[in-house]
């Protein structure tokens, strides 16, 4: 049980020990009077992260909130995403919001600025988020006024299309975003990144005119990956394509009430 | 660089281990590092290199690395490979490029050795 709400979460200091250790003592004399002495582990180093991760789902769960994790490289477009999305949304679902980042306040201002419940995580270097942050930023932002009612929690990662695809926050959606002026090889590049999400957002596509990015070949190539995955391409500008994002959230938030998304 | 913050963990893991039985010196640590978890070799040898030597427990120890075999089905011709390296591009028989993986995305510590 969590220390601050008694919420699943093993409390910080606590460990998942469900590796099975081998205690078998066997003392090779080898030399002189060392004694060595080899264990068996055989435990998952994300083993720890899992655990806490599945915590927060079911934190989530008990709140009621969709959780959604947002990947992508520094400068995609998440926070502009978040932006519009919590515009349109306004009054209809209740969002709040968990910033991840290197440094500075910089998103969650934004995004308090539309009027939010928001906090920012701020990694001091590491270059993502694991479900133990995100495990204290969910109770942060449940402290923030509005923070008790939250159906949509967007999870925005630290701006990195590498080493978050790793981390499992117990989010119920992974959304890989990639911006038309990235180039259309990330998919094939950073392979984890795809393979580890239910989403692709191709985003920024107001600047396909200026840019060779051929959207099919993006999206092949992440199709051949994952072939789960949905795939949706829009402009946060011009609002092109936003309403097959939004009809998206409305689904998840709709199959959340109804029981179907655990 | 999250290899870091994984070898943080295993050696807190390390730590437990020894106390648990005694030890006072980590001799070697025996890893499986699956070609799809998302972690690269190199990157895990150096943090497990940089952090081992501030930690007298570690210091010195060898990192043994086993790299599993991933089983891939082939979603065209139904072929399966079974390769140890990185992801292939397509199915070398029917280069097919949808490629369905099973296991290798695991980050296991196997086996440690301590005195």
């Amino acid at each position: 049980m969590c220390d601050t709400c008694g919420c699943p979460s093993p409390s910080d200091h606590s460990h998942e020990h469900d590796h099975d250790h081998n205690h078998d003592h066997d003392h090779p004399h080898k030399s002189g009077h060392s004694h060595t002495k080899t264990v068996d582990v055989h435990a998952s180093l994300f083993a720890a992260n899992d655990a806490l991760a599945k915590a927060n789902r079911e934190h989530f769960n008990e709140v009621g909130a969709v959780a959604l994790n947002l990947i992508s490289s520094p400068g995609s477009g998440k926070t502009t995403l978040l932006e519009q999305t919590i515009d349109a949304l306004k009054g209809e679902i209740r969002i709040g919001v968990i910033e991840g980042d290197i440094e500075t306040e910089r998103d969650a201002l934004r995004i308090r600025a539309k009027g939010v419940p928001v906090i920012q995580l701020t990694t001091g270097g590491a270059c993502h988020l694991d479900a133990a942050m995100t495990h204290k930023g969910f109770h942060r932002l449940q402290k923030e006024p509005g923070g008790q009612n939250i159906d949509l929690l967007f999870i925005e990662n630290v701006g990195n299309l590498v080493c978050p695809s790793t981390f499992d926050l117990g989010e119920h959606e992974r959304v890989v975003l990639v911006s038309v002026p990235e180039g259309p090889d990330k998919p094939a590049k950073y392979p984890k990144a795809f393979t580890s999400s239910h989403t692709f957002l191709v985003t920024k596509t107001d600047l396909l005119p200026y840019f060779d990015f051929p959207v099919p070949e993006a999206v092949g190539d992440a199709l051949h990956l994952n072939p789960k995955l949905r795939t949706m391409s829009l402009s946060s500008k011009t609002g092109d394509g936003m309403e097959t994002w939004l009809n998206y959230l409305r689904e998840l938030v709709a199959n959340k009430k109804a029981g179907k998304l655990k | 660089m999250h290899e870091i913050s994984l070898v943080q963990g295993l050696v807190q893991q390390l730590k437990e281990l020894a106390a648990e039985n005694q030890a006072t010196k980590i001799i070697s640590v025996t890893m499986e590092i699956g070609p799809l978890c998302g972690v690269v070799v190199d990157s895990f040898r150096f943090g497990f290199d940089i952090i081992s030597s501030e930690e007298e427990l570690i210091r010195g120890a060898e990192l043994i690395v086993n790299i599993p075999t991933v089983r891939y089905t082939c979603s065209g011709c139904g072929d399966v490979l079974v390769i140890a390296g990185p992801r292939p591009d397509s199915c070398p028989a029917c280069q097919d490029p949808t490629l369905f993986p099973e296991g290798g995305d695991d980050l296991i510590l196997l086996q440690v050795e301590m005195e």
